[in-house]
């Protein structure tokens, strides 16, 4: 499961189709959405400033003919990614600097596909392995949960602190707890470390 | 153009609530009392001295879920939104937090005796809403006094609201750390209806903090842009 909120912006001029979007979009297994439709022209670049969301969903014949490369180019992080609206057949040319395009009768399934390969979701990681901790892990929420700094854990477990920071970042991922306080509680009700621990 | 909104002046008040209860709050946060009897959002509006375009945009707003961006931030009422705003935040800091602290300690005394764990929820907790203290207070003492000043049309301001869109992170991260905590690490034996009602309260507080930092991102910002804009122009 993606815990990252995907914002999606739907930029189609028919309200039902535009809504019926939205709802499939947040059928999609896997993720969260938050969508936003869009209705004109200057609303597109007002928004994308304000708001910066990750994919654009547009249908390229909005308001005759638009020019998806434009809106590309005003956003410095090129980080967005843009699918074509199709309805019917459309030249190709009008694709070309589409990341992808959804048809009007996409399956779920389909739509899902295209959003892992577009944010490159790896689905071959097996969940297991990623949500156990190793030893190691455990080891560094101990630290953690007596209120070591990541630098007085490296020198307790010989590691150097760069190290001690990539587990860091693993243990937040697979326990989806970010911060120390919530280390913390994690470790004293697994009973990795005692209360008294704590206090000192 | 006049958009089709979901929700118009003429709607009885109790209509609002029968259809979206969770509108109740932004009645209360815009100050308005209950005991509407069949008056409308108008009536009651205008009884109570509150600005109905700009209540009526954030009920909209709220009620169709996927909002539609639109051109309409000019009827808006900043007074009326900041208003809105500071009054949403004493709410969470004076009123939602000590009820969700309060009932968590219940449930975590409850469950297991043997380990004092109240000390550990209470120091996150407790570290939870300082950070969203000074969140808001950032947004009472610098943001909303920058924008009345522009308001009043001063000029040369060493500040811009992009300055506050930029670090408006989200704030609300954290407690879903303690739903998560909760959910898939707390031991807990057989039933326990406190817990789950203490879970109830942080999701849905959750949830209000979302909808509250919408109202901030995709109507007050948009707004006090525009009055940016305008500013600059009658320079």
């Amino acid at each position: 499961m993606n815990n990252d909120q995907l914002k999606v912006a739907i930029v189609e001029p028919s309200v039902i189709i535009r809504s019926g979007i939205s709802v499939v979009l947040k059928r999609t297994p896997g993720y969260r959405i938050q969508s936003i439709e869009i209705v004109s022209l200057e609303s597109i670049s007002r928004y994308i400033s304000i708001q910066k969301p990750d994919l654009l969903i547009i249908n390229p014949t909005f308001w005759g003919y638009f020019d998806v490369s434009k809106i590309k180019d005003k956003i410095e992080t090129s980080k967005i990614k843009c699918i074509a609206l199709v309805y019917s057949t459309v030249d190709v040319n009008l694709l070309r600097s589409y990341d992808e395009t959804l048809s009007i009768y996409d399956t779920v399934d389909q739509l899902k596909e295209k959003l892992d390969k577009l944010f490159m979701i790896n689905l071959n990681d097996s969940s297991e392995e990623q949500n156990t901790l190793s030893a190691r892990e455990k080891e560094i929420i101990i630290g953690v949960g007596k209120g070591l700094t990541n630098k007085e854990i490296a020198q307790s477990l010989f590691l150097s602190t760069h190290t001690v920071i990539s587990h860091r970042k693993n243990i937040a991922r697979k326990l989806e707890i970010h911060t120390p306080a919530g280390l913390t509680i994690y470790a004293i009700v697994n009973k990795l470390i005692e209360l008294d621990d704590v206090k000192k | 153009m006049q958009k089709q909104q979901k929700f118009s002046e003429q709607n009885k008040m109790t209509d609002l609530i029968n259809e979206n209860h969770s509108l109740l709050l932004v009645i209360s946060r815009f100050g308005l009392s209950l005991g509407f009897g069949n008056k409308t959002v108008l009536e009651v509006c205008d009884t109570n001295k509150v600005d109905c375009t700009t209540f009526l945009a954030v009920v909209n707003f709220l009620s169709e879920g996927n909002f539609e961006i639109d051109y309409t931030y000019e009827d808006i009422s900043i007074l009326s939104l900041i208003d809105y705003l500071k009054k949403a935040h004493r709410y969470f800091l004076d009123f939602k937090f000590p009820i969700i602290r309060d009932k968590l300690i219940e449930a975590i005394n409850q469950e297991n005796q043997s380990i004092p764990y109240e000390i550990m929820f209470n120091r996150f907790f407790d570290e939870y809403v300082s950070e969203v203290r000074k969140h808001m207070e950032y947004e009472d003492k610098v943001v909303f006094r920058y924008v009345l000043k522009v308001l009043k049309g001063e000029q040369n301001l060493h500040y811009r609201i992009s300055v506050f869109q930029s670090r408006h992170n989200e704030i609300n991260s954290k407690l879903i750390e303690l739903k998560n905590i909760l959910v898939k690490y707390y031991p807990t034996k057989g039933n326990n209806h406190l817990l789950t009602e203490v879970l109830f309260e942080i999701l849905s507080c959750d949830l209000d903090l979302a909808t509250h930092n919408q109202v901030e991102d995709y109507l007050f910002i948009p707004t006090v842009k525009l009055l940016e804009q305008k500013n600059r122009m009658t320079k």
